[in-house]
């Protein structure tokens, strides 16, 4: 064809023993591969079937299998470098499929693919663009593993690698030299046979390492259970978890013989971060070896000699692993899964575990606190009761309900529901959703709960939910359905950004950072609606570790409820990387973030940002009067604008100073005034008979004017003004004089009015 | 039948207080439906104790004495009881509602083919007897239908023990029979708890600190006030995070769970985590300057101030009140 | 080692209490049950011991229907038999009585040990394991904490006043209340529910069981108490409050 190029060599007259080597050789070579695959296949097909597993609707396994396996896109997206080195080790695999037939064919002189015929020859190039770029690909990976060291392949140097490294780079090597070599030389004849001894001893390495991957992951990936972090049912009365290799499910060991070391789940996971004992990859890996040492028959307990119970219930289930995991491994049903097996049979003992339990086993909370305590709550709030009629049923969950945190967000997220006059209503009763039993594995109780919460939700005629909490949502939603159908349900922040035109910015000057809940994030897929809301109270700064890659708060997987940890807090990590983003405010939308920042940002010192649910942030906006539950909220009468000139452009920068003198302010007064003041985020020096303050920025929305009337209103009398200079724009500032008299703010607005101009270069003239 | 018959309890030699305000109980008893007061002691040596009752005693004093009755055991106390009870037939037998009675005087009651109304608050006409029900939720009024003893024991506390009225007093000795073989149990001496260095969980009264007290230099001030008291010192865990106090001191979700009779709460909020530590608290008293703390939700007794003000005053004044 | 557990089935802690039409009782519809909480440490103290000593743990349990439930929840904890005695009116009997019934339930079962909890959570009488103990001619120990078999019958620690304990010997068989707060509760597991579906509840009629019956003590009427627990705040300068304070602590709390 195109003359001037090399052509690929393809040595000819192999003689027959030659050819009768070559047979003998690829026979013992499948021989082996064999051995070795067939009694993991085997070990994969004896495993338990899995009960409640679909392979319909197929759609979403085939395009996951297009995208994340032929187009290598997570393994791409999460770890880019090393990704794209692996894309092209995987694609130079797949171009090489018709050439390696075709190369054994050469050797029994039946070769098909002639590399002077036009296709031959456009596909034997073809093949070594993709052979550079493989052999590019193993070389740079070669290097990471061996030179580099990263700390997830682990401390171990693994020689097998390295020797399937170096086979992989002479298979592309002795390609690419075949093509400066003559067809009839004894060089042509090596490069082949080194190239076919290079296979031969690959096939059966693969499935005796972590390369078995290559086999088996499309299937790991094309038969995933379906949706992320999904727990399966039990099945029957004896199913109690993963207890024992028989209640090991194909799935599982599947995924488990898939796994390829890449330690991309030990990456990402909280508590390895934080010098924990748990590794999501040797848990996988634990299993496995159970898996080879043992089989799926045996009686053997899975946790003992191959996993730890300890390191498993280290886990907060955030998730970040299955996320991770190029293969398809998902790990979170296997470890709620080893949870279940020692919880379900008492095997578990712990003290805070086993009061969560007795807890929820008696009691409608996970905090053990009686219902009164949440009857109370509604009533000092005047929440209105569910009957049926209402639109919304606003479920409060153990944190709304009974956490002085939790029952903050809800207390605004109700004032914010009134301002848009939302059709409402809480539940007179409550049980826990069960969350944290469920994710530590107590089927008992969680069927408990779940059942109870069913009927009432039934009984109740709710149709839709709202709640506070990420955890709550996931539960009813997903995790209830074991046990009935719940109703719709959606988290606040989905609730309010539909509303976010309607709320106006609260503050400015602020940078917030927004911490993705991993019940949120990674679970849901929401990210974009929270940062919607939390974009009101400023400008929004992203952490290192952010969206789909947000790092656990430590409260997940029921850790919460459990006691001390070991290692450094997960939750004093997030806090410091959320610290060093320079944010003014860490915007959270999960009680539990919540609660677990509280103590851990306190304890980064002074000037730690301040804490706030988006639902606090959409509430700042509103005004500070406490409107009517049910009643459509008047539109707040604002001072007229009217056309003199000397009316405020929209937006223009101000700057207020001053100092009032009042009588002894009352212990009351000075609580208002500084709760304005701190919703408002101005600094307010307040004295025991003046107030003083300044501000410099855009007064959006005349919040500071808002403030004044309510100082006004608290202080009824004062003497003193405070001035407000407004920048305008190639023009002199205009000028706003703001006075108390009698509970009523007075203003007086003012312009500069300039006299003649002067020359007094030589001095003040006489006039 | 007639006669009230008050068993009188004794703890290392002294007569206790509530055995007075048993006495107070049956007085009451006496003077409304105009029968007879008498006191029984038992032991192996009661004459000390005699003479101590009869003080402050109008009545007949009954010693039922027994060397087998030196140390207290059910078998000891019920057999003497129960003799003396069918020698006096009295109408009406009270007791002071102690470990030890609840730990007999069922077993003594059921003997007589009678019931033991225990734990009683109050006595009103007839005689009616009232008697906390769901964990105080409750009140409930009873009567005796019997046709034996009436036999009642009363709380600790509800009666006045100075309303007992002095007199001079008869003493008898009664001497029951008693063979060593019908005791069958085999008490030791009594002894302290384990040496644990803290023991949060068994203590009655509590003083606990919070992030109100600012500085490690200030816990003196509360360990004072808890010294004063006589309390253990616990504390939320911001202040054993920072290492002020050890963390076996720690009260709350990650810490330990305390169901004391006092807990008294030193500039602590009351985050959900310390409150489920504490909730069981019998008496909770919290002294915080924000009058809005959610810990005085859960409070019985509160004062909103300022804790170094508060905390050296109440100190003060509690060790007037002990003298 | 036959141990034999009576528990009672009390109304939930945080049940509302409202008084019935007879104003004899509280309002029982609506109600939800749950095992008494010192019975709930007998029956794990009993457990312990088999687990220790092998034998079997046998609960019994009196009431109507609803009773049934605490029952399967004991054997699911790990009991291997339960006894029901059927009975309506337990109301309408006393202490004794109920012992009574108790007594005849367990006598034909020649148990080497009974338990019951220290006290009930709804009547708080703290006698029926004492009386029992009297009906069978048993010796007895009350306020237990630990359970220890020796050669010679028992050795077990009991809770006095103010912080201190004894030790106590005494021949099996016997009778023992348990105080709570002994050990560490186990919880309810999926297995332990599973497996008891398999054992056996024995039913027996109040009537069959042939007890003496008229009541020597009799709850007449209940009432709200006064007292309604809200929150005191003590005002004035911090010598005032604290002077106030001394004093609750000194009269109502009673602890000075």
């Amino acid at each position: 064809m195109i003359a001037f190029l090399p052509t690929l060599a393809e040595p000819e007259h192999f003689s027959l023993a030659e050819k009768l080597l070559i047979v003998a050789l690829a026979i013992a070579s499948a021989y082996g591969f064999w051995r070795r695959f067939g009694v993991v296949l085997h070990k994969i097909l004896q495993s338990k079937k899995d009960p409640g597993f679909h392979l319909f609707p197929i759609g979403k396994r085939v395009w996951d299998f297009f995208w994340e396996v032929l187009c290598q896109a997570k393994v791409v997206r999460e770890r880019p470098l090393p990704g794209l080195a692996h894309a092209f080790v995987f694609w130079g695999f797949c171009a090489f499929a018709l050439v390696t037939l075709n190369h054994f064919a050469v050797g029994l002189g039946i070769g098909f693919l002639s590399p002077t015929g036009f296709f031959g020859q456009f596909y034997s190039y073809f093949a070594a663009a993709f052979a550079f770029t493989c052999a590019l690909g193993i070389l740079a990976l070669f290097v990471r593993r061996f030179l580099v060291r990263p700390k997830w392949l682990g401390e171990k140097l693994s020689w097998e690698s390295g020797f399937i490294a170096l086979l992989i780079f002479a298979l592309m090597a002795t390609y690419l030299a075949a093509f400066f070599v003559a067809d009839n030389s004894t060089a042509a004849r090596v490069l082949w046979w080194t190239h076919s001894l290079s296979i031969l001893i690959f096939l059966p390495l693969i499935p005796h390492t972590k390369h078995l991957h290559l086999v088996l992951s499309p299937a790991t990936i094309f038969l995933s259970r379906g949706s992320f972090a999904q727990i399966p049912a039990l099945a029957g009365d004896e199913d109690f978890g993963l207890v024992v290799g028989t209640d090991l499910t194909q799935l599982v060991s599947l995924q488990v013989y898939s796994c390829v070391e890449c330690g991309r789940c030990t990456e990402h996971c909280p508590a390895a971060n934080t010098g924990k004992l748990l590794n999501p990859k040797e848990i996988i890996l634990g299993v496995r070896a159970y898996l080879n040492d043992l089989g799926p028959s045996s009686d053997q307990p899975l946790l003992g000699k191959y996993n730890s119970q300890e390191a498993v219930f280290q886990c907060t289930t955030c998730g970040a692993c299955e996320f991770q995991c190029p293969v398809g491994i998902e790990h979170v049903p296997i470890i709620v899964g080893l949870r279940r097996g020692a919880v379900n049979t008492g095997t578990w003992e712990d003290d805070h575990g086993g009061k969560l339990f007795l807890a929820l086993e008696r009691g409608s909370n996970a905090l053990g606190l009686s219902p009164a305590e949440r009857d109370k709550f509604i009533a000092k709030q005047e929440l209105p009761i569910f009957d049926g009629t209402q639109e919304y049923c606003l479920w409060l969950g153990c944190m709304g309900g009974y956490d002085p945190k939790g029952r903050e967000i809800v207390s605004d997220f109700a004032r914010v529901m009134n301002h848009l006059g939302t059709s409402y209503g809480v539940l007179r009763k409550e049980k826990c959703t069960g969350d944290p039993v469920r994710r530590l594995g107590n089927d008992l109780v969680f069927q408990q709960l779940a059942e109870a919460n069913l009927e009432a939700l039934a009984q109740n005629k709710v149709k839709k939910i709202v709640s506070i909490c990420p955890h709550c949502v996931r539960t009813i939603q997903e995790d209830w359905k074991e046990y009935g159908t719940p109703p719709e349900i959606e988290h606040h922040s989905e609730f309010l950004a539909r509303y976010a035109s309607q709320l106006q910015p609260a503050m400015s000057g602020e940078k917030i950072v927004y911490h993705d809940p991993c019940y949120l994030g990674r679970y849901r897929n929401v990210y974009d609606e929270p940062r919607a809301v939390a974009a009101l109270a400023g400008e929004l700064v992203e952490a290192p570790r952010n969206r789909e890659r947000s790092f656990c708060c430590g409260a997940g997987g029921g850790l919460a409820f459990l006691g001390e940890e070991t290692g450094e807090r997960v939750s004093h990590n997030r806090a410091a990387e959320l610290v060093a983003t320079g944010a003014t405010t860490v915007a959270a939308a999960c009680p539990f973030c919540n609660t677990m920042f509280r103590d851990a940002l306190a304890a980064t010192g002074e000037g730690a940002p301040q804490l706030l649910d988006i639902a606090q942030i959409a509430a700042r906006s509103l005004p500070t009067a406490k409107p009517e539950p049910t009643a459509q909220l008047a539109v707040e009468s604002k001072v007229p604008e009217s056309e003199s000139p000397l009316t405020r452009p929209p937006g223009a920068h101000c700057s207020y100073s001053g100092v009032i003198h009042t009588t002894a302010l009352s212990h009351d007064a000075i609580e208002t005034i500084q709760k304005a003041a701190d919703a408002s985020g101005l600094s307010v020096e307040i004295g025991n008979n003046y107030i003083e303050f300044d501000f410099e920025g855009r007064d959006s929305n005349q919040f500071v004017v808002e403030f004044l009337r309510t100082l006004a209103h608290a202080v009824e009398t004062a003497s003193g003004e405070f001035r407000c200079e407004v920048q305008v724009e190639k023009e002199d500032p205009l000028f706003e004089f703001f006075s108390i008299r009698e509970g009523r703010l007075i203003r007086q607005r003012a312009v500069i009015v300039r006299e003649k101009e002067e020359d007094i270069t030589a001095g003040e003239s006489s006039a | 039948m007639s006669g009230v018959l008050v068993v009188i309890e004794d703890r290392a030699g002294k007569i206790s207080r509530i055995s007075w305000e048993a006495v107070a109980a049956g007085q009451k008893l006496a003077t409304a439906l105009g029968l007879s007061l008498s006191a029984a002691l038992i032991g192996s040596q009661t004459e000390s104790l005699a003479a101590e009752t009869s003080t402050k005693f109008s009545g007949k004093v009954i010693r039922v004495e027994h060397p087998l009755l030196a140390h207290y055991t059910a078998d000891g106390f019920t057999i003497a009881l129960h003799q003396l009870i069918q020698s006096e037939s009295p109408a009406y037998v009270v007791f002071p509602h102690t470990y030890q009675v609840r730990d007999y005087a069922p077993a003594l009651a059921a003997r007589l083919n009678e019931v033991l109304i225990s734990d009683v608050v109050a006595i009103a006409e007839e005689p009616a007897f009232t008697r906390q029900l769901l964990q105080g939720r409750l009140s409930g009024n009873y009567r005796h239908t019997g046709s034996g003893p009436c036999l009642v024991s009363v709380q600790a506390g509800a009666f006045r023990a100075d309303a007992a009225a002095a007199g001079s007093a008869e003493v008898t000795v009664f001497t029951p029979t008693i063979d060593a073989a019908q005791i069958r149990t085999k008490p030791s001496e009594p002894f302290r708890g384990s040496s644990q260095t803290v023991d949060l969980g068994s203590a009655q009264l509590i003083v606990s600190v919070g992030r109100g007290i600012k500085e490690a230099e200030n816990i003196p001030l509360v360990q004072d006030l808890a010294t004063a008291l006589g309390a253990e010192l616990a504390a939320s865990r911001p202040i054993c995070d920072n290492g002020w106090l050890p963390m076996e001191r720690q009260v709350g979700s990650s810490g330990q769970s305390v169901a004391p009779k006092l807990y008294l709460a030193v500039g602590i909020s009351g985050a959900i985590q310390h409150l489920v530590g504490m909730k069981a608290s019998q008496c909770v008293v919290a002294i915080n300057k924000d009058p809005d703390a959610p810990i005085f939700e859960i409070a019985d007794y509160g004062i909103v101030g300022d804790l170094f003000e508060v905390v050296p005053a109440l100190t003060e004044a509690i060790k007037a009140a002990k003298g | 080692m036959k141990i034999i557990v009576a528990i009672k089935q009390v109304p939930d802690r945080d049940a509302q209490v409202r008084i019935d039409a007879a104003g004899k009782w509280i309002e029982e519809t609506d109600l939800q049950y749950a095992l008494n909480e010192s019975d709930a440490y007998a029956l794990e103290e009993a457990l312990q011991l088999k687990e220790k000593h092998g034998g079997e743990v046998v609960v019994v349990s009196a009431g109507p229907e609803r009773v049934g439930q605490t029952i399967r929840e004991a054997l699911a904890k790990g009991a291997d038999r339960g006894i029901h005695i059927e009975a309506e009116d337990l109301g309408q009997r006393d202490a004794l009585g109920v012992a009574r019934l108790l007594a005849a339930a367990v006598k034909p079962e020649s148990p080497d040990l009974v338990l019951t909890g220290l006290q009930s959570e709804d009547l708080g009488l703290g006698q029926t394991g004492v009386i029992v103990a009297e009906l069978l001619g048993l010796p007895h120990a009350t306020l237990i904490l630990h359970v220890e078999k020796t050669d010679a019958g028992l050795t077990v620690k009991r809770e006095l006043e103010e912080g201190w304990f004894q030790t106590i010997e005494l021949p099996t068989p016997a009778v023992l209340t348990i105080q709570s707060g002994g050990n560490k509760l186990r919880y309810a597991t999926l297995m332990g529910i599973k497996r008891a579906k398999m054992k056996e509840v024995r039913r027996v009629t109040a009537a069959e069981l042939a007890v003496d019956g008229a009541a020597v003590v009799q709850l007449e009427r209940v009432s709200l108490p006064q007292k309604q627990k809200s929150t005191q705040i003590l005002s004035g300068t911090p010598k005032e409050a604290a002077a106030a304070l001394v004093e609750k602590l000194k009269f109502e709390v009673r602890v000075l």
